[in-house]
């Protein structure tokens, strides 16, 4: 066997993933010798973590290339991704700060966690290879699952934890199960030399299309469990109501992006020639992915009417939005589309990004100190006791809505375009009903805020770095909103190809 | 057409922004005077500069003038475009018109004292205002559904924060109701500019013009007969035309003065005027095939508005079903498809605009008096108030339709259009007279027993009198209603050309239909 | 292309093992002698007493050790593979093998520091 040379692994394309990885066990040993009412300073070490490695995947972005023998890829498409799981973490280590000290649960290992999760969605952004895509889906799942339950011995919060370990561990059977499946297939678990064998295997004999069908099916299950979709969602509401909440603001918008990553490379690097009959035109998953997204849709915009909780709210909202972006998924499916659907899903959450995590900081902002406050019902008479928190809240029910001048229209306005160029209408009709249903529970926390008179002692003010959070955030939301075409041109060269090993 | 110098259209668009701003970082507390100024202050100067947008314009160029462009996303095609048009010109104006006055009526409104935070609600005045006329003067198809759809949050607020007790209820009736109508059309607006390539308007109507663009057409729910409706249903919710008009009684009872106002005054028309600007040009064969309809509709909403006004006991429901009778006659004047029609149309919004938003005042100040809407409360007002009570009959002769006044010549000229319309005839323009006869049976009716009869009541004979600034918020409004009245001609020149080129062009679409080509009656 | 014939074997394999456990069982049933008492039938067979119930309750650090000792094991069934190849590969895989024993050294740093491996 003839290894490479170190030149060869083109180790500078891995540094934005790799610094991460390995600074998070460098903290890991420094945290040991912080003293343990100056945790914060594991935070700040953390946050310049992040920085350093937004910084470096700045300089890698408009260079692509492969590494690692072409498991992995540092493309636009993994680029963008990584400014938006960066500055998702950047933001989620804002809101902690103040939220661990407040609630008593701050420890150091909360801070390397968060950045062993990010490298694994960054991992995931990049993978090119299955095996690469499950040791990052595990390198993202497993810091969660500690996470989630970060606010033990509380029950909830254990609940928590055990739930999403335990269906996470399932999911990750499902992909390592269709992974294995389609590596029976094609001989290769390379999504380049998969596309290739993909097409050999059509225009032959037909024995292995099943085994194809049956692995992409249980990948997309295996990942749909990570970005909760229906039927893969159960675990959600439990899951983001019991974790602490700057996990559960992390958790909805990172293990999204990593799960679409993934997804979204596997389908359109490896599979994109995986048709059903022979002459079809779409790909044969296309189908899938389109029921599953008009059934994310309805049940998450549905169920999330009678939510009285805000973080189950935003649990069945998030489910709602993974929707949108399966949508766009689905859209990929039709050939001509799938670079123009794939920027739409990356603008998507990008959008997303901001309005949720902005959401959930404001969220948290008048949580109180033993974890409750959460309810909707709290939110009675902010616009009078706290006028700006609330207008900003407002502006995001706005984006979640999908109102114009918010980052929210922009992310629809993409992924519907995208949907109806792809020839998908019906699927476009139910996407637009449901954001009318999703109108109306976002305008009830609305309403709550400035319609209805509080009882009770009005929140208390949000800590400094929380707001910080909810301003970055609220900027983000509004510029995107106002001039999109700062995020369309960051996306312009976004489109998934077949990454070689030959440079 | 091009255009990169600043245009006045995009001052006059961005000025209550201006004005936005400076009120923000005013303090509410000390300076509850100076922000009340500023945000009438610049409405002013906004409705001055659009009477300039008037005086630059030429009337015998049917095109967009005035234009200004700035690519905004120019991956999509989408950019910023805006300009005005025999279509849209007056609407501008009566937009700009009726800000100071719904900004005067709030002056002195019980509102604050219940509710509280003035700085708030003159904010959400001038987001109104910026939102309004962007719906009217924009002329590319994403940024139209951006102010479209932006215009319902302030509109939201001021009713859902200030309104009457169900208010909450109202508020999100209407926000619900809207955007379920409007989220339709972005639909239709993707499907448009993704096959056109651009969207640009004028672009995709020269076009279509040319046939290099074409939706098929072959029966009512075709490509195009569903991207008409697309459009179409949007619109009717806005208007609201017969039966999409529930929400409507609910939002006008429960908002504030202003808010009626403007919503009587303002909102209603973008639902019109997006049929004359979009449904026409862009879906001309489905606009025809759709048109007996469509104006069925109309006439349907013109007879039940009127005979439900008349059973109203709530001054306030009465003006607003009576809404629902008047937008009627503009949807059955756009439907007749002749340039008598579409002129009346457009002149019976401004027309509807200035009475509506005087009665929804002139029933505020009753409001604010007793802190009633019933009519029983009342009677007797001429005799306590004897110049409130002439202006206001004034304003009531003037929504009757009363020869001499505003609301006369746009309702004629509607007759005349569907008279001599080839799709629509006599059997429209007979029920839609009848209407005029029910409007005078109900206004009359609401005058006799608010006005008229002994002074018989304690409260009445004590009826506090005009504040300044309720004269000064009436005086614009007769003014308007004379003007429009006696010298309609001005107002139909600077239609006339814009209205012929869109006549003409529907008519070209369509060679099987000869649509009436009536002309205006000088 | 990898066909199921060449899982052939496997299977083939797999159903020997079944059939012969069978077999054995069954067989050394049905010939063997059997006669039970009360001795033979105990936990024990040997002849010791069994004090107490089956299951106890053991002091919660053992898990700790358990699971340390797991972790720590599991790298020398890397090592092993590693070792028997290590002249083929040359330099890459000692580096590689050094980073691996790095991020264990972190981890055994961080379990001595956190107090892991004391047990009082």
């Amino acid at each position: 066997m003839q290894l490479p040379s170190l030149s060869e692994l083109n180790l500078g394309l891995t540094v934005p993933a790799l610094s991460l990885a390995l600074w998070a066990c460098i903290l890991l040993v420094i945290d040991l010798f912080i003293p343990r009412d100056r945790k914060s300073v594991t935070a700040w070490l953390a946050a310049g973590g992040v920085v350093f490695a937004f910084i470096a995947n700045l300089l890698v972005y408009r260079d692509p290339g492969v590494a690692f023998m072409g498991l992995f890829v540092a493309d636009e498409f993994a680029g963008f991704l990584n400014i938006v799981v960066l500055l998702t973490a950047f933001i989620a280590i804002l809101m902690s700060v103040d939220y661990l000290k407040r609630t008593g649960i701050e420890r150091g290992e909360y801070y390397v966690l968060l950045l062993m999760t990010t490298s694994g969605i960054m991992f995931m952004n990049s993978a090119n290879d299955l095996a690469v895509v499950f040791i990052a889906l595990e390198l993202l799942s497993i810091p969660l699952y500690v996470l989630a339950a970060f606010r033990a011995p509380e029950e909830r919060s254990e609940e928590a934890g055990l739930k999403y370990f335990i269906l996470g561990a399932f999911a990750s059977a499902f992909f390592v199960f269709g992974a294995a499946l389609i590596y029976g297939a094609t001989g290769s678990s390379s999504l380049p030399v998969i596309v290739d064998a993909v097409g050999r295997a059509l225009a032959g004999e037909g024995s292995s299309l099943l085994l194809l069908l049956m692995g992409s099916g249980l990948i997309l299950a295996g990942l749909g469990f990570k970005v909760a979709v229906v039927p893969f969602h159960m675990w959600t509401p439990d899951v983001y109501e019991g974790a602490p909440t700057p996990v559960t603001a992390f958790m909805s918008v990172g293990a999204k992006v990593g799960g679409f990553a993934a997804l979204l490379r596997i389908l359109l690097v490896a599979l994109p020639a995986l048709t059903v009959a022979e002459g079809d035109a779409v790909a044969g998953w296309q189908t899938a992915t389109w029921v599953v997204a008009a059934l994310t849709l309805i049940l998450g915009n549905i169920v999330a009417i009678s939510q009285t909780n805000i973080k189950r709210l935003l649990a069945y909202s998030s489910i709602a939005h993974a929707g949108y972006v399966l949508m766009a998924v689905a859209a990929a499916g039709t050939p001509g589309v799938s670079d123009q659907a794939t920027r739409a899903a990356l603008i998507y959450l990008m959008a997303y990004m901001f309005t949720n995590l902005g959401a959930f900081a404001v969220a948290m902002a008048i949580e109180k100190d033993d974890g409750s406050g959460t309810s909707l019902d709290d939110f009675k008479g902010l616009g009078r006791s706290r006028p700006l928190l609330a207008a900003i809240m407002a502006v995001f029910m706005l984006s979640l809505t999908g109102i114009p001048l918010t980052a929210g229209f922009v992310g629809k306005w993409v992924v519907f375009q995208a949907t109806i160029e792809a020839g998908l209408y019906t699927l476009a009709v139910i996407g637009v009903l449901t954001s009318v249903i999703s109108a109306f529970y976002y305008v009830r926390v609305i309403v709550n805020m400035f319609l209805e008179d509080g009882e009770g002692d009005p929140a208390a003010a949000a800590t400094p770095y929380v707001q910080w959070a909810i301003y970055l955030t609220f900027a983000g939301t509004l510029v995107l909103g106002i001039i999109p075409s700062l995020v369309t041109n960051l996306s312009g060269p976004v489109a998934l190809a077949v990454a070689s090993l030959v440079p | 057409m091009e255009a990169t110098g600043l245009s006045l259209v995009t001052v006059v668009l961005f000025l209550p922004l201006i004005g936005f701003a400076i009120m923000l970082f005013m303090n509410e507390r000390t300076q509850a005077g100076a922000i009340r100024w500023t945000a009438l202050g610049f409405s002013v100067l906004t409705f001055l500069l659009s009477l300039g947008l008037w005086a630059l314009y030429n009337p015998d160029d049917p095109g967009l003038q005035l234009v200004q462009r700035i690519n905004w996303l120019p991956d999509y095609g989408i950019s910023y475009y805006v300009g005005v048009d025999g279509l849209s010109l007056l609407l501008v104006i009566l937009t700009t018109f009726i800000m100071p006055v719904a900004i005067l009526a709030s002056f002195r409104s019980h509102i604050f004292e219940e509710r509280g935070r003035e700085k708030l609600y003159y904010l959400f005045m001038m987001l109104l205002e910026w939102a309004m006329i962007g719906v009217f003067v924009v002329q590319d198809l994403v940024i139209f559904y951006v102010f479209w759809e932006v215009t319902l949050v302030p509109m939201y607020f001021l009713i859902g924060i200030w309104g009457a007790e169900q208010r909450i209820y109202a508020a999100v009736k209407f926000f619900l109701y809207t955007m379920a109508g409007s989220i339709l059309m972005l639909l239709a607006i993707l499907y448009v500019g993704i096959n056109a390539g651009t969207f640009a308007l004028p672009e995709i109507i020269a076009a279509i013009q040319t046939g290099a663009l074409s939706f098929p057409f072959d029966g009512l729910f075709s490509t195009q007969g569903l991207l008409f409706l697309g459009f179409l249903i949007a619109f009717a919710i806005k208007v609201p035309i017969w039966p999409l008009h529930s929400w409507l009684p609910d939002a006008h009872v429960q908002a504030p003065t202003a808010g009626s106002i403007i919503l009587a005054g303002v909102l209603l028309k973008m639902g019109t005027y997006g049929i004359v600007r979009f449904c026409l040009p862009l879906f001309p064969e489905a606009s025809v095939a759709w048109a007996p309809t469509i104006a069925t509709l109309g006439v349907i909403g013109i007879i039940y508005g009127a005979w439900v006004s008349y059973a109203q006991r709530d001054m306030k429901k009465l003006v607003a079903y009576s809404s629902v009778s008047h937008l009627g006659f503009v949807v059955v004047g756009i439907f007749a498809l002749n340039a008598a029609g579409i002129e009346g149309g457009i002149l019976q919004m401004v027309n509807h605009g200035v009475s509506t938003g005087g009665l929804f005042l002139i029933v505020g100040m009753l409001y604010e008096r007793r802190h009633t809407k019933a009519m029983e409360a009342f009677g007797g007002v001429w005799k306590a108030l004897p110049l409130f009570g002439a202006v206001s009959l004034v304003i009531v002769l003037s929504s009757m339709g009363l020869p001499g006044l505003n609301s006369f010549v746009g309702e004629f000229t509607i007759l005349m259009g569907t008279l001599g319309s080839n799709i629509l005839g006599f059997v429209f323009a007979l029920f839609a007279t009848l209407g005029v006869i029910l409007a005078a049976v109900y206004m009359l009716y609401f005058y006799q027993k608010v006005y008229m009869g002994e002074l018989d009541k304690e409260e009445i004979r004590n009826l506090e009198p005009l504040h300044w600034s309720e004269k000064a918020a009436l005086v614009p409004v007769l003014i308007a209603i004379f003007l429009i009245g006696l010298q309609p001609a001005p107002f139909f020149r600077s239609m006339d050309a814009s209205v012929d080129a869109l006549v003409r062009h529907v008519d070209e679409s369509v060679p099987e239909v000869v649509v009436g080509n009536l002309q205006m009656p000088e | 292309m990898p066909t199921f014939d060449e899982f052939a074997p496997i299977g083939a394999l797999l159903i020997l093992s079944v059939v012969m456990v069978a077999l054995i069982t069954i067989i050394s049933r049905l010939f063997g002698p059997y006669r039970p008492s009360l001795r033979k039938t105990a936990p024990y067979e040997s002849g010791m007493k069994p004090i107490g119930p089956a299951v106890r309750r053991f002091p919660v650090r053992f898990y700790l050790i358990a699971v340390l000792f797991i972790l720590f094991d599991i790298e020398v069934v890397f090592m092993l593979p590693w070792a028997v190849v290590f002249r083929q590969l040359g330099l890459f895989a000692l580096i590689e093998m050094v980073i691996f024993i790095a991020i264990l050294l972190v981890g055994y740093f961080y379990a001595w520091r956190k107090g892991a491996l004391e047990w009082e």
